[in-house]
This record gives structure tokens, sequence and C-alpha cells, in this order.
């Protein structure tokens, strides 16, 4: 990539992060009080009133729900950004990939604060870092992975059908309930539990929760299976994108 | 005479009419032949929607052909944009930045222009507050400085030659004709046909998304005049 190109992508994302200290009155406080908001609302409906958590289900909520927003605004906001640009797009030669990765460095630049938050409230609730925390990166880097693909997916083909995004948001709530993000998965009757543990998601959030929790390894075959299919994800997202990208500057704004 | 720097061979550029599977398409352009050489000064003339502007894109790049060959030395090619990538709560100064990245500087070369974006802008101390807080001829100021300092080998020109209020516009035209009079290859687009006239030694006439005629600048402002007038007096 020449190295202008990353210069753009780094300062878009430093542009992003201080665009979005500013546009609101708490700034910043909200990276924090968004998702702590949503995980009460979870933790009072599944734990306080249907008392179908569990003894862990507040830290299995808050390492499901951590690791999934980062998913989430990865694939939405990445997903949405050539469409964003496309009044720039028109008026620059520009390489359109460049605005989904600007928008996704700084989700996950924003998830690495909010994970090292979290980390800390593990630790005070009794879960202590461990050894497997090694194998950490080594996840994340599989779910951005993962992430980018689906981003680059559907930015290929929201400039083109931008109603996509009403149905991309209901079918990200349904994979976010089929994934195990707030709750566990041993509690779905045998065939069909099988199914979703084919969704990379959920491999991906058992293998973090595994380790913040209960200090095991992941399940390396089944990560390296998901490394596979995000991979390929990824592959497909850049060749679409490619492959539309003569398209999108004759399109309307 | 030294070989064009970029070449233009029937070229065709189409748009979907609307945003619906399987609507028609509509051909912007048709079949545009032109060459430029360096340092030409080549303005283009024809009417409201002859497909000038979108001539301009397929000549900076952003725009492929649907038909038709286009041959490009290696030369970089710039479309003056005004305010490319500007963000509402970013000061002046970080806009600037942002928009010379996106206009192919590096971050460093954007840099080392900065002072003279600040002191062309005439911003003084707002340089440094968000553009929110700036008046749309503040806008504007900042985005010409910023244009102004990029130096592509193709300098590609929509309209846009003087900006702002009365003085600013003096001070802005005056900034780009000294960037043709150094030999700046140059397409121009323009309405005003004094303008043209005064800029530009070539010309090339585009009618319905065809090049009619290309050539020196009184031949083709000729025959474009005597076309007009034919077209004026048989309604």
């Amino acid at each position: 990539m020449p190295l202008h190109l990353l210069e753009l992508i780094l300062f878009s994302t430093y542009a992003e992060l201080r665009a979005e200290r500013s546009r609101s009155y708490l700034g910043l406080v909200w990276w924090i009080a968004e998702p702590a908001m949503m995980m009460a609302a979870f933790w009072l409906v599944f734990d306080v009133i249907l008392k179908s958590g569990g003894p862990d289900y507040l830290p299995f909520l808050l390492v499901g729900l951590t690791l999934w927003q980062w998913m989430k605004s990865c694939i939405t906001h990445g997903g949405y950004a050539i469409w964003g640009n496309l009044g720039l797009i028109r008026q620059a030669r520009l390489p359109v990939l460049v605005f989904p990765l600007a928008q996704m460095l700084a989700d996950t630049i924003k998830f690495l604060c909010i994970f090292v938050l979290l980390l800390v409230i593990l630790w005070c609730m009794g879960y202590p870092p461990n050894i497997t925390y090694l194998a950490l990166p080594l996840l994340f880097l599989v779910t951005l992975l993962f992430s980018v693909g689906a981003s680059f997916l559907v930015a290929a083909f929201v400039p083109f059908i931008p109603d996509l995004r009403f149905i991309i948001e209901q079918i990200l709530t349904v994979v976010m309930f089929l994934s195990g993000v707030v709750f566990a998965l041993d509690a779905v009757p045998s065939p069909l539990r099988e199914v979703i543990a084919l969704n990379p998601v959920a491999t991906l959030l058992d293998g973090v929760r595994a380790i913040l929790l209960k200090a095991h390894w992941p399940d390396w075959w089944a990560l390296l299976k998901v490394g596979a299919i995000s991979a390929l994800v990824c592959a497909t997202g850049i060749a679409c994108v490619l492959r539309f990208s003569p398209r999108y500057p004759k399109l309307a704004v | 005479m030294d070989s064009p720097l970029i070449e233009l061979r029937n070229v065709g550029v189409a748009f979907s009419a609307q945003r619906r599977f399987g609507s028609g398409r509509f051909w912007a352009l048709e079949d545009v032949t032109l060459n430029l050489r360096h340092g030409e000064r080549l303005g283009v003339i024809g009417r409201n929607g002859a497909g000038k502007s979108t001539l301009l894109r397929v000549l900076a790049g952003i725009l492929q052909p649907d038909r038709g060959t286009v041959k490009r030395a290696a030369v970089t090619c710039q479309l003056l944009s005004l305010a490319l990538g500007f963000t509402p709560y970013l000061s002046g100064r970080d806009n600037a930045i942002l928009s010379g990245l996106m206009l192919g500087l590096r971050r460093r070369e954007i840099e080392s222009r900065l002072p003279a974006i600040q002191e062309f802008s005439e911003l003084g101390d707002f340089f440094e507050q968000p553009i929110a807080t700036y008046s749309a001829g503040m806008v504007v100021r900042l985005g010409f400085s910023v244009a102004i300092q990029i130096e592509p080998d193709v300098l590609l020109i929509d309209e846009v030659l003087a900006v702002g209020d009365a003085e600013f516009q003096v001070k802005s035209g005056e900034a780009l004709r000294e960037r043709m009079r150094q030999g700046q290859t140059v397409v121009l687009v323009s309405h005003d046909e004094s303008q043209v006239s005064a800029l530009c030694d070539r010309l090339i006439w585009i009618e319905h998304g065809k090049s009619v005629l290309e050539g020196s600048r009184d031949e083709v402002f000729e025959a474009y005049h005597r076309q007009l007038h034919l077209a004026g007096s048989s309604t």
C-alpha cells in the first residue's frame, strides 16, 4: 500500500475519534456509558427477572457484549463507509477501501480501551490474569479478520442498495442472539446447538471467555477453522469492493 | 512535437438513469477524442449538460470510460476541489491536513505547507478552531488555500476560478493565473468566455457528449459562435 494512503487512513481514524468526542455533550464518556447501559438492560432481563443467568452470568455477559459490540460496530460503521463517502468518491481518485478501514481502525482503538477497563473489572471480580492471556492477540486478530471481511462485503453492496442497511441491523440482532452473546449456548437442545456452533462469532466468544474466566487455552482446531472462514470472507469482500469500485463514482449521492 | 500526456479516443461514459435494477443508461459522454500535451492550457466549452464536467472526471481518473480508450503518461492529474473531505468538528489545521492527504500529498509535504495555507487563507487564530465555527466565506478561503498548494502535473479546473468575497476573489484568481503563466498544464471548464479566452490557448468544443471541434482558441470560438448564432436565428 502506498505510504500516503496509510497516512490518510491513520489521519482519518484520528479525525473520526476526534469528531466523535466533539459530537456529543459528554464525548468520550459514551464509550463506556453506552455499552454499560446495554449490559445493565440484559442483566436486568436475563438475570434479575428471568433468573436464567446462572452463577457467573455478569462476567459472562460483560465479555460477550464487549466483544460483540466491537464486531458489530466494525461491520456497520465499516459497512456503511463507502456509501457515506460517495460525495468524496465522486470528486477524488481514492481507493475506496480507505474509508471502511479508517472506520474499523477507530472502532478497534475504542474496543482496546474498553477491553482494558473490562480486564480491570474482571480482576476485581476475582478472575485474575493468567498465562492463557497470551492467546488473546491471536483471537483478536481472527475476530478482526472476520469483522473486516463481513464489513467489506456489506460495504460493497450498500452503495447500490442503501435499503440493505435496515435488513443488516436485523440480521446482526439475530446473529447476536445465536452466538451466545447474552445467553450460553449450552441451554440450546442438541441438534440445533451443533448448527449454531458453526457460527464463527460463537467460537470466538467461547475462546475469549475460556481465557478470561476459566484460564483455559482456546480450542485450536476450532480457531483454525474460524480463521480459514474469516480469511475467505475477507478475500471475497475485497474482491467484491474492487470489482465494483469503478461504479461507485457514478452513483448519485 | 512531444507525445500527449493524456490521450482520449472515442471515449464514452454511461450512467444509470436511477437507482433501480434494470433502469436504462444514459451516455453523459458519447464520443470524445482529445489530446493533451505538456504545458497546454486547454479550455472545454459547450452548453449546459454537454458533458464537460464528466469529461474532467475522466481526465482526473475518477471515472473509467465504458467505451473508447484513455492513454495516460505517468503524470498526476488533480481536480481543483475545494473543501475536499472537510469535517465540521476538526480545526482548520486538521482539515487542511486531511484534505491534503486526500488530494495525494504526503503528511510531511502538507505539514510543511501549513504556514503558507494559514497565511493565504487569512484565518489567523481561527486556523486552530473547528471549522463548524467558520462562516461560509472562511471555509471557502481555507478550501482554496489548501487546493492551490497541490501541484499536480495536470490541473483540472471546473468553474472554480475565483472564490470568496470581492477581495479574496482578486487574490485567488491572481494565484491561479500565476500558476498558469508558470507553464502549468491546465484543462479548464468555464461558462465565462472572457476567462476562457484570456487563459487558454487551445479549445475543445463538446456538444451532447461528443467532441465537435478541437483546435486553436480563435478557430473553435468562431465555429462555436457561428453555430450558436444559427441556432438562435432558427428559433
